[in-house]
């Protein structure tokens, strides 16, 4: 393995050199996301493998290379699982860009983002350099929190060669409600709920149909289902699955897909299209035709932002632009990381 | 932490009790959130811990100025400081040495010096105070706003006063500002008790406990209010009082400090330490009695809502927190709950008449969390409280000895 | 070092022309009582005092510390135990603690938005009427305030189930040292851009000042409650604490203390822990009622298949807040026991506890001095208190040797020199065990992304290579006194 990272580290020393960019992948799953990147492939699937596990200690420790899948397996082998329900996108995802990517699935909302579940984190900067930030354990403080930083940040600050992520049990019972109701009243609903004592740990409202998932003690579970009311879903991990990796009916079709990180209480959005809503109300995806101007007004009236998710024909930036004082800071925390700019140029931002 | 007292405090009396509650001060901070005047002004040296530091500065031998002297001044010795600080650090004590020794070296002139030797003089003194509120009351009209706040409205009228006669006898410590300010209070606390057999003994003679003097700079002053106090309660003593009785908290806490402040007097030590033991708050003899009360009650249960107001001589001076609330719980008050209940209402004393301006901003807080849920009557048990909370509000600010009173009166 | 008259002069004069007077402190009287947090073993009077009362005067400071290249120290409630607000001589302390008010409690969308003075508690006091609370909960939050508690990423006692600070803030106001705002975070759960929010979190004031925080509001619990046990052996404890891990259950909190803690805290809180146990747990089950039921029921059997010789469950709310008064008073409550204490935060893979606790044990021995040991069970992070006296001279040198030691150990076993408290003053040397020259260089980079002339609490949290060269010439003749720069006492 020390020989493919120095192999990596020499392919980045070489690149600073030349100036020449670098596409960092890993399976491709989600290279439509994000602006598109310029530069020759840098492909690190072949760094993987799972280099400790201890379940008792609830962390997990991999190599970025290694597919999502097979980390999912290994944990569910123990009764555990990764807490944010990360999207796959496919069955190529790894795990170096399901944290490149930083997507979050549907327990988002209840259990945290990919971001909460890094606990450390191995890399190589723009210099080449091999750097280990965070570490294995529950909480750590020592020094800037680069794991989170890296977290997101779609391969433009380096390359990520291994990830410690905290472990969470599965569920002892999980059980998925639905009931019809119109959308102003579903996320009224998902918000009393989430102001509530219960265990709800995903819901989703699409089609004129709203679903939540309850996950814990059978008995906890069974005594919320009473409250909550509504039939239950069969096949529900199904259902939630398609939900997270966008095979859902309501993703299918070739025009653009907006994805709109909101207050979970911001009010109807005043746009013609589609919409599904996941997280309680703070997450809306919105199939438009609407120009991407007035979506991401709407966002940031709405106290969020507006991300071009599939981009289906659509030429605007994929993220929503920054106040320039807080784009200054992206510019000069990039020069830090990546001083000569190899890294995925253009993905996040043109101007990086 | 650590401490290096100067030469001249160092081997006194005073420097080896600073010295040992300084060192027990490990600097965690916990006290400034409870503290009334950081909560209110945000700055270290109005929080305890940062007074704590600058009397370690003087004991260490650093000159004061005026500007310790303010902090210091801006303490309202309502010591919730010390329910919250785990360390055990005796804020209160290791302020009455600090305050002297700054009080020493950075003496007061003009009319701060006035005001407290007035106050040191006239409130102590029933004979003075008495045609002097009389006065007050009747040029309310002609007041600036901020004096007239001071001057409390015309209190209740007392109930007659028992005969007594009973084989369980307390005595009565009768305070020196609240027989004028509230009559009433004293004569419910004698009237309750003769239901309960018991009968409670006024010493004529008795005056200020001392607490005015003593937080006015003027603690030698206090000490002779003390040893006159125990002269006069002595022979009460020797014929067997059971205990000696306050229904002001603030009192309490003083008289209860007598023991260890005569502690070096060998002529009073051991009376004052007596003394001292004898000493107890109206409502842990109530507590004592009270399934006796509550068997009274039964026919004339309390209705409508009140709030408490705990004082701080009672909460945290005396360290009876919560205990007259459940008390009153137990005799079947609804009492609602208050927030920030552990705050200083900003009565302290003379501290409303010499810091008008902290004073006033925590009255207005208090009167806020205590009307908060509209009661019919705050009831609390410190006569300086019930003064300064009345002038902020129409409710009745009352004792609740008076209160459980006015269901025994009902009751024959 | 002798404070520069002319340059304080200068800078207060430069204060007054936006703030009053009276929030400009500069007399040694006033600005001493600043001299540390709550690490009083460090101390250095600041050259001036900035008391702002608003987020403009905030960016007023730090514009013309900026210009006039005057580094700048920020603090909260100065409850910090790493040093981490320590002022620097010839430097502003900028106080955030007149920043005090809650600005906005959004009950539907279960959101606070209060400036970085307002203490944690207060926080959870004002959700309370709408059955919310604000999760994290250090054992200072009755006096600790948000903004340090962003500046250190502070956990607490339920951090296992419910995170540390970082999992329960949603949005930032950040002064830059140029004095400008940038928004980090936003109205939803995530934002464009880096995620410079989770970066300036727990970053020792050395990034930014923030002004204004939104954090996350949780509804209360239907119930909870505690499971105390006690256990002849730290090593069975923590095999206890092992299997309710391994048993699937996150409990909302796992504490552990050991006999000299609980010996420190019992006549304080009359908590009713056993003192003649070696070891107690506590450990504490939320959520709905049925939830808890079946938790505390599986807990209570593991703890008694784990060589338990006493499990107590809480039977009422008072009874469970008891059990936890203690373990909150913990620290201070050392001041108990001796003088002066030196807390350390180390973080270590639970399944080494017993191993550590020996080695500390042998210290212990060693260094002549005592230390009681306070466990985030759950999350691996300990906080041994080594029981010194300052006034006994040489003992703060030895309680220092004492710590770096722990700390080294907690390095060796795979651990971390700082799970909560941060780096601040105290553990800088020990970063150059934790880091490599290439991390630390990785950090000055970022640190000089958002202050590049270095003027936001130079000297903390990540130290300067020049630094680690010196300490390991230190460390090898160890004894030698760190910190030449600073006063002693």
């Amino acid at each position: 393995m020390d020989t493919l990272i120095q192999h990596f580290a020499d392919t980045i020393r070489a690149a600073t050199e030349k100036r020449r960019p670098l596409r960092i992948r890993g399976g491709g799953s989600k290279d439509f996301y994000g602006n598109a990147a310029a530069g020759e492939d840098f492909d690190v699937t072949g760094h993987r493998g799972i280099i400790d596990y201890e379940p008792t200690e609830l962390v997990i420790t991999a190599r970025a290379g290694t597919p999502l899948a097979e980390i999912e397996a290994a944990m569910r082998g123990h009764g555990q699982m990764l807490g944010f329900e990360p999207p796959h996108f496919g069955g190529s995802a790894t795990l170096g860009g399901c944290i490149a990517a930083g997507l979050s699935g549907p327990r988002r909302a209840a259990a945290g983002a990919a971001r909460d579940f890094v606990l450390g984190l191995r890399m190589l900067d723009g210099r080449g350099t091999d750097l280990r930030f965070g570490g294995q354990v529950m909480k750590n403080v020592a020094g800037y929190d680069v794991s989170r930083l890296m977290t997101g940040s779609l391969g433009t600050l380096g390359v990520i060669l291994e990830v410690s992520l905290k472990a969470l049990p599965l569920p002892q019972a999980e059980l998925t409600l639905s009931c019809e109701l119109p959308r102003s009243e579903a996320v009224e609903l998902m918000n009393a709920w989430a102001g509530q004592p219960l265990p709800v740990t995903a819901t989703c409202h699409v089609e004129k149909r709203l679903y939540v998932r309850l996950s814990g003690a059978e008995s906890a579970v069974r005594a919320a289902a009473k409250k909550i009311g509504g039939e239950e879903v069969p096949n529900a991990a199904e259902f939630w699955s398609g939900v997270r990796d966008h095979r859902d009916l309501f993703f299918s079709g070739d025009g653009p897909v907006w994805r709109l990180s909101l207050a979970s209480t911001a009010p109807e959005l005043g746009l013609a299209g589609h919409q599904m809503v996941e997280w309680g109300g703070a997450l809306r995806w919105l199939k438009t035709d609407a120009d991407a101007g007035s979506v991401r007004k709407v966002a940031r009236e709405a106290g969020g932002h507006a991300t071009l998710f599939r981009r289906g024909g659509q030429t605007a930036g994929a993220f929503h632009p920054l106040p320039e004082p807080l784009m200054r800071l992206h510019r000069r925390v990039k020069q830090a990381m990546d001083p000569a700019g190899v890294f995925n140029p253009g993905r996040l931002y043109p101007d990086f | 932490m650590q401490t290096n007292l100067a030469d001249f405090i160092r081997d006194t009396p005073q420097g080896r009790e600073a010295e040992a509650i300084l060192r027990k001060c490990v600097h965690c901070g916990f006290c400034t959130a409870t503290c009334p005047t950081y909560q209110l002004l945000g700055d270290e040296l109005d929080g305890p811990r940062g007074r704590i530091y600058l009397m370690k500065q003087v004991l260490e031998g650093e000159a004061a100025t005026e500007k310790t002297r303010l902090h210091l001044d801006r303490c309202l010795t309502c010591r919730a400081c010390e329910t919250t600080c785990p360390s055990g650090v005796q804020y209160g004590r290791l302020l009455d040495i600090g305050r002297a020794v700054v009080a020493k070296q950075v003496p007061r002139a003009g009319l701060d010096k006035l005001r407290r030797d007035t106050l040191a003089s006239v409130l102590p003194r029933p004979a003075l105070f008495n045609p002097l509120l009389g006065l007050g009351r009747i040029a309310r009209n002609l007041l600036p706003k901020v004096l007239d706040d001071v001057v409390p409205e015309t209190p209740s009228r007392a109930r007659p006063w028992p005969l007594g006669g009973h084989a369980r006898r307390m005595l009565l410590l009768d305070g020196c500002v609240q027989p004028a300010l509230s009559p009433a209070t004293n004569a419910a606390a004698a009237r309750v008790l003769d239901r309960l057999g018991i009968s409670l003994v006024r010493a004529p003679g008795a005056g200020c406990c001392g607490a005015v003097a003593f937080h006015l700079d003027a603690q030698d002053k206090a000490l002779d209010a003390m040893r006159h106090n125990i002269d006069i309660w002595w022979p009460h003593v020797e014929q067997g009082a059971e205990a000696l009785l306050f229904t002001a908290s603030g009192c309490g806490v003083m008289i209860s400090d007598y023991g260890h402040l005569l502690a070096h007097d060998p002529a009073y030590a051991e009376r004052a330490k007596r003394i001292a033991a004898l000493a107890c708050d109206l409502g842990m003899i109530i507590e004592k009695e009270k399934s006796q009360l509550k068997q009274i009650l039964i026919s004339n249960p309390p209705r409508g809502k009140f709030v408490f107001h705990p004082p701080c001589s009672l909460q945290h001076g005396l360290k009876l927190k919560g205990r007259v609330e459940t008390l009153l719980g137990e005799l079947g008050f609804e009492l609602a709950p208050v927030a920030d209940s552990h705050l200083c209402c900003g009565s302290a004393g003379t501290y409303s008449i010499l810091q008008p301006e902290i004073s006033v901003q925590l009255q207005r807080n208090k009167i806020a969390a205590l009307t908060a849920s509209a009661p019919a009557q705050i009831l609390t048990a410190n006569i300086g409280c019930q003064t300064h909370l009345q002038s902020a509000t129409r409710l009745p600010v009352r004792h609740w000895i008076e209160a459980v009173d006015d269901l025994l009166s009902e009751v024959h | 070092m002798p404070v520069d008259l002319e340059r304080q002069r200068a800078v207060c004069a430069a204060l007054r022309a936006f703030m009053p007077a009276r929030n400009v402190l500069f007399e040694r009287e006033d600005v001493t009582p600043y001299e540390c947090d709550g690490l009083s073993a460090y101390r250095q009077p600041p050259m001036v005092v900035a008391l702002p009362e608003n987020e403009s005067q905030v960016c007023e400071i730090l514009e013309t510390c900026h210009a006039m290249r005057v580094p700048v120290v920020a603090r909260g409630a100065g409850t910090g135990l790493s040093g981490g607000a320590l002022p620097l001589g010839n430097g502003v302390l900028l106080s955030l603690a007149k920043l005090k008010n809650i600005l906005a409690i959004d009950a539907p969308a279960r959101t606070a938005r209060v400036q970085p003075g307002v203490r944690n508690l207060a926080i959870s006091e004002a959700a309370a009427p709408h059955g919310l609370y604000y999760a994290p909960d250090p054992s200072s939050q009755i006096a600790c305030s948000i903004g340090g508690n962003v500046a250190e990423n502070s956990g607490g006692v339920h951090c296992l189930k419910y995170g540390l600070t970082v999992h329960n803030i949603l949005k930032l106001r950040v002064a830059t040292i140029e004095g400008e705002i940038v928004e980090l975070g936003g109205g939803g759960l995530d934002a464009a851009g880096y995620d410079l929010m989770a970066l300036l979190t727990g970053s020792e004031g050395l990034l930014g000042v923030v002004t204004e925080i939104t954090v996350k509001l949780l509804p209360r619990p239907e119930c909870a409650q505690v499971v105390l046990a006690a256990f002849d052996d730290v090593g069975a404890a923590g095999e206890a604490v092992a299997n309710v891990i391994a048993a699937g259950i996150i409990p909302a909190g796992m504490e552990m203390m050991d006999q000299p803690a609980t010996l420190a805290v019992e006549p304080f809180v009359n908590a009713g822990y056993p003192t003649d146990a070696a070891g107690i747990l506590l450990c504490e089950s939320d959520g709905t009622r049925e939830e808890v039921a079946d938790e505390i029921a599986r807990i209570e059997k593991i703890m008694q298949d784990s060589g338990a010789h006493l499990v107590r469950v809480s039977r009422d709310e008072a009874e469970r807040l008891k059990f936890w008064a203690g373990r909150k008073a913990a620290f201070p409550a050392v001041g108990r026991l001796s003088p002066d204490y030196y807390c350390m935060d180390g973080t270590i893979p639970r399944r080494r506890l017993a191993e550590v606790l020996r080695g500390i044990a042998a210290m212990e021995k060693n260094y002549g001095l005592r230390c009681a040991n306070v466990f985030h069970a759950g999350d691996g992070n300990l906080h041994p208190l080594i029981l010194y006296d300052a006034n006994d001279p040489g003992q703060l040198q030895r309680a220092e040797l004492f710590g770096a030691e722990i700390l080294k150990l907690c390095i060796d076993v795979g651990g971390t020199i700082t799970g909560e408290h941060g780096v601040g003053v105290e553990k800088i040397d020990s970063m150059c065990v934790q880091f490599g020259a290439a991390e630390l260089e990785a950090l000055h980079a970022l640190k000089r992304a958002f202050d590049e002339h270095e003027l936001l609490n130079p000297g903390k949290a990540v130290p300067t290579l020049h630094r680690c060269a010196e300490f390991g010439r230190m460390h090898v003749h160890s004894g030698a006194e760190k910190f030449p720069e600073l006063p002693r006492f």
